[in-house]
């Protein structure tokens, strides 16, 4: 028996790797997500662990509670720590911003540069890569990264900004590498000497103290006595821990990576199990009269079980294998690709497959393909032995089961109900999980009810091939219709594909839409100048330099405060803007003139956190006037808000809280000035203020489509691979329906139908398959994209991408061609003669 | 088998004019070297217009594969095939299958109909793969000859296997070939449907003065013809006019022998 079934698998190679590959495909991408994200872990355990050789102890500050202020050291601490008993060396590790000026005259970078302390001795953690580490105040060192962006060199000199805004010069001295450091990679860095770094980054405090331990104290000894010298409020860990700490800390940053990528993984295993259903029922079918030979010499229904369970076995333990290898070429590829992004990523950690790995895509690869497997070996062990006597295989009719029926249209409702729940709840988090459990179960409803949809869709897809391409076209529609239960699994192995696809595009076209929408309503501006760090502010007199630009219209400045509102201990941004001709922002009732003297308009979320209504009166605590009471005059939406969350008046802000700077300023060019002339006049009033960084809506809406754009696009790569496998499902289906339709293709060619005729009639088949599989699938990602846009919030503007989503299809039905290149060449080529003698 | 004197006079005009198939030196070898087998051996035979022609011979005498090269299904190792006035040798695939298309029907020993089409369709089918429009006349007389006027919406697997037969002989009519090949078309029916196949078989040679070629075991189907040749090892060894079960049995024997 086992002997039968190995070379029955040895006879149909190429139906082997096809069926493997489906399986090998989702197993090499887990596999490839597990190698990927182990040698991620490793590299950063390594790397930590060199830093732990240095640190004997390390102090930190007690996890915070106050969430304003940010953890840290007080200066004090260091002093006590380094007359602990058995310190050799205690360094205090200072970072804050430093702006550095970029060869423009400009801050660098969307967001200022940090700056850090670069500490002597050995306890130093930076590592300079070129030239040496800063020795005097007037030295310092930038990170590579920033270095080659902006042009400087070693031996130039660099202007930066320290925390009030004042011009300070330096000599590059050296370049370091930022490491792991996620955050010095983000904003780019410049290391100075421990007291400057204090000086420009206007911290007096450390957010982390190294120690050194003395010759022949342990790590746990040093802890004790530095703990014991500081007292309660620190957290004080020896070097190791502080490593393990920190690679735990990372590694959970790739869980999220690991988790969304075994996500897609588990995606294309469900596409695969259903391609492997499929490909096991139809041998089972077509090898009738061979299991029922066996049946007559003897072997029993058990044997005839196990043989089909033993290809499977074989099949999976292969396809397992091959995607172990591919996993491995995967995560290669990715790391490389990753690398050469500049992703902050350790490198010369060498890939490896842990036995956990080989483990889980083995048995994952084994139990899918065997359990995809079991109900066509069950319908094996129903052939009777008197079916070998048979000529022909009689073709099953399909006939729609009342069971059927029930049970689909049970799903499909649960499945709607649940997602109309889903949708009457309020917007949320767990809006759209009752959204996403109802969309799983209206699948599973039709992944039942499949068999009944595939003749009349077969026949409304196929209605203009059938016109286009006579013969061979009506035959192919017959043909997609002919074995309904297979054409069914075949295309909801695409269907799975397309559904997500589709889901996230109408998803994402969605929030682009709204996001517009909401950017015209926010944003009613040509430009927007904000101070490259959020809470600095800008000089008043960028404003007035502005206004006296003749190229633009109008200006209007914001300023703001945080500060105790309601008088019960909530705190609140209260704010102004300066008047401008163009700006009239939209409140709930009435216009922006009421607000007078002595007035606010506040948000509609602070109302109700307040308890306040309109006419109710609000105290604020201000810096200049103490508690002043004013009358709420209006209420606005906070979604739309452009408006500080309690807006005053001009004059009265002036009054509470001094002559603040603007926190952003919005211009607008006048009609007719040209997009760069504009931009250039805003630009040129902008030069002399460093952080002063210009957006205009045509940047964000870019920056924000782009994002998006890339969003969508990795993830369609991801489902990519879904598609991919159930593709793989088309082109096996097509074959072994070529295979079981040798005969029937041999009369047609005796009959007078070309080659290319006959070759045409199975791409038509794989194309009517290909568009009913994208069809359900956009139907189903159009429905459920909308459920799931509708718990987002209450007013999205639903948008369905049509252009794209006839991509889709239009792909769809392209891959299904594509996938019938094989089958139908080769049942072109058969021999007539030779294929009439067969069966 | 009485004849007329109309049709004798008919069938002697059709006897002298063209062929419709005519092979010169058929031979056809397959495999290489000692495994070569030789299944034709250089075969000259021709088949007269409106005439109904059996080849006869035992298992492995090449009768089969004759049909196949003459009818263009299989490629030939070396001499000449005439379908009318066209030379099949030397056809590349695409010219060969619109030749089928246009100048041969078929008949085989089973498998003869799609599955997905009812029995109307089957029977239109050469001439919807050619593009053409069926002679509705044609169409009503062959439909009414072969009896199947109540089974046209029946899909293959509701009819018996007579029934299937009549609806391939339908088809094979339908476009007026020049020649028809039927290939054991009784082969898997009983007696009785296999004489009614039989006669249809004659009855269009008669009426519609249609060419059939037929190969065939069995002696009585072989009667049903005007003639029949017989081949044994690949070679054309003896043939006879206006057969009758006996006279084919005594041949074979004698062959056999």
């Amino acid at each position: 028996m086992v002997k039968a079934t190995l070379a029955g698998l040895l006879a149909h190679r190429l139906r082997l790797l096809l069926t493997s590959l489906a399986i090998a495909l989702g197993v090499g991408f887990i596999a490839g997500t597990l190698v990927l994200t182990d040698t991620i872990d490793a590299g950063f355990s390594q790397r930590f662990a060199a830093a732990a050789d240095k640190v004997d102890v390390a102090v930190l500050p007690a996890p915070g509670t106050d969430r304003q202020v940010p953890p840290h050291v007080p200066a004090a601490a260091l002093e006590k720590v380094r007359a602990a008993r058995g310190v050799a060396d205690a360094q205090g590790l200072v970072r804050g911003t430093s702006a550095l000026i970029g060869k423009d005259g400009k801050a660098a970078g969307d967001y200022p540069t940090s700056g850090i302390a670069v500490v002597e001795g050995p306890l130093n953690r930076t590592e300079i890569t070129s030239g040496a580490a800063p020795k005097t105040d007037a030295q310092a060192v930038l990170d590579e990264n920033t270095a080659k962006t902006r042009g400087f060199k070693v031996g130039d000199r660099i202007t930066v900004l320290d925390s009030r805004e004042t011009r300070h010069e330096f000599t590059l001295v050296g370049l370091f590498d930022v490491g792991l450091d996620q955050e010095l990679g983000y904003t780019g860095a410049v290391g100075y000497t421990t007291a400057m770094a204090q000086r420009m980054t206007g911290q007096r405090t450390f957010t982390e103290i190294d120690v050194a331990a003395a010759e022949g104290v342990s790590q746990e000894q040093a802890r004790a006595a530095v703990a014991a010298a500081l007292g309660s409020g620190y957290q004080v860990v020896t070097g190791e821990k502080f490593a393990d700490d920190l690679a735990k800390q990372n590694g959970a940053d790739t869980g999220i990576l690991k988790t969304g990528l075994l996500l897609f993984g588990l995606v294309a295993m469900f596409v695969a199990a259903l391609v492997i259903y499929n490909t096991f029922t139809i041998l089972v079918a077509q090898r009738t009269r061979e299991m029922a030979l066996l049946r007559c010499i003897g072997a029993t229904r058990g044997q005839v079980f196990g043989s089909v369970l033993l290809e499977s076995t074989v099949v999976g333990l292969l396809s397992s294998a091959l995607g172990l290898l591919l996993g491995y070429g995967l995560s290669l590829g990715a790391l490389t690709a990753l690398t050469s992004f500049g992703a902050p990523l350790p490198t010369g950690v060498v890939p490896t497959l842990s036995p956990r790995t080989i483990g889980l895509a083995v048995a994952l690869g084994v139990v899918v393909t065997v359990g995809a497997a079991l109900l066509p070996a069950r319908t094996a062990t129903r052939v009777a032995p008197i079916a070998a006597l048979r000529s022909q295989v009689e073709e099953r009719t399909f006939r729609t089961g009342v069971v059927r029926t029930v049970l689909a249209a049970l799903f499909l409702l649960a499945g709607a109900g649940v997602t109309a729940a889903g949708v009457a709840m309020d917007p949320g988090e767990s809006a759209l999980f009752v959204v996403m459990a109802g969309g799983t179960v209206f699948f599973l409803g039709v992944l039942i009810f499949g068999p009944v949809l595939v003749r009349p869709l077969g026949a409304l897809v196929g209605w203009l091939p059938a016109k286009l391409f006579g013969v061979p076209g009506k035959l192919a529609v017959d043909n997609s219709g002919r074995n309904p239960r297979r054409s069914a699994t075949t295309t909801v192995a695409l269907t799975v594909g397309v559904t997500l696809m589709t889901l996230i595009a109408v998803i994402t076209g969605t929030v682009r839409v709204t996001f517009t929408e909401r950017l015209d309503e926010q944003f009613p501006v040509d430009y927007l100048i904000q101070p490259q760090d959020d809470d600095a502010t800008l000089p008043r007199a960028l404003g007035e330099g502005l206004r006296n630009r003749p190229e633009l219209a109008s200006v209007a400045a914001f300023r703001e405060k945080i500060t105790e509102v309601g008088g019960r201990g909530a705190e609140f941004r209260v704010g102004t803007f300066t008047p401008a001709p163009d700006f009239r922002p939209e409140l709930d009732a009435g216009s922006i003139a009421l607000l007078t003297p002595g007035t606010a308009v506040i948000g509609r979320h602070v109302a109700a956190d307040l308890g306040l209504k309109v006419g109710d009166r609000i105290t604020v605590r201000t810096a200049k006037a103490g508690a002043v009471d004013l009358r709420v005059v209006a209420t606005f939406d906070p979604a739309s808000g452009v408006l500080p969350p309690v807006t005053v008046p001009t004059a009265d802000f002036d009054r509470y809280f001094g002559a603040v700077g603007d926190s952003r300023l919005m211009v607008n060019a006048r009609d007719g000035v040209g997009a760069d002339v504009g931009r250039r006049a805003v630009e040129a009033a902008a030069q002399p203020y460093p952080t002063a960084k210009v957006a205009s809506a045509a940047e964000i809406r870019g920056e924000f489509e782009e994002s998006l754009d890339m969003m969508v696009m990795i993830i369609t790569g991801l489902l990519g691979l879904a598609v991919l496998i159930s593709l793989l499902g088309i082109a096996n289906t097509l074959s072994l329906s070529v295979y079981e339709r040798t005969r029937e293709s041999a009369l047609l060619r005796a009959l007078g139908l070309t080659r290319p005729q006959l070759r045409r009639m199975l791409s038509v088949e794989a194309l009517i398959l290909g568009v009913i599989g994208a069809l359900v699938g956009v139907a189903l990602g159009v429905g459920f994209g909308w459920a799931a846009t509708q718990t987002m919030n209450d007013d999205v503007a639903f948008q369905v991408p049509v252009t794209q989503i006839l991509v889709f299809v239009a792909l769809s039905g392209l891959a299904g061609v594509i996938a019938a290149v094989l089958p139908a060449r080769r049942a072109a080529r058969a021999s007539i003669v030779g294929s009439l003698a067969t069966g | 088998m009485t004849l007329t004197g109309g049709e004798v006079g008919a069938r002697g005009a059709r006897e002298n004019a063209v062929p419709a198939v005519v092979a010169k030196g058929l031979t056809k070898s397959y495999g290489r070297g000692d495994a070569t087998v030789h299944a034709l051996r250089g075969v000259d035979v021709s088949f007269a217009t409106g005439a109904f022609t059996a080849i006869m011979g035992p298992s492995g005498s090449g009768k089969s594969t004759l049909m196949h090269c003459l009818a263009g299904l299989d490629t030939v190792s070396g001499g000449q095939v005439h379908i009318g006035d066209v030379e099949l040798t030397g056809l590349g695939d695409k010219r060969l299958t619109l030749l089928r298309r246009e100048r041969i029907g078929f008949i085989f020993q089973a498998f003869n109909l799609l599955p997905t089409l009812t029995a109307e369709q089957n029977i239109r089918l050469p001439l919807d793969i050619a593009g053409r429009q069926a002679d509705q006349d044609l169409f009503d007389r062959v439909v009414e000859t072969v009896g199947l006027r109540e089974r046209l919406g029946h899909r293959p697997t509701e009819l018996s296997g007579g029934q299937q037969q009549r609806v391939a002989v339908a088809r094979a009519l339908i476009s007026k070939p020049q020649v028809i090949f039927a290939d054991e078309p009784t082969g898997n029916l009983d007696s009785r449907s296999g004489a009614e196949v039989l006669s249809f078989l004659r009855t269009s040679v008669r009426e519609l003065g249609q060419t059939i070629v037929m190969v065939t075991h069995d002696p009585v189907a072989a009667s049903y013809a005007d003639r029949v040749v017989f081949l044994r090892d690949g070679l054309l060894v003896s043939e006879i006019h206006r057969p009758t079960p006996q006279s084919v049995l005594d041949t074979l024997m004698k062959l056999e022998a």
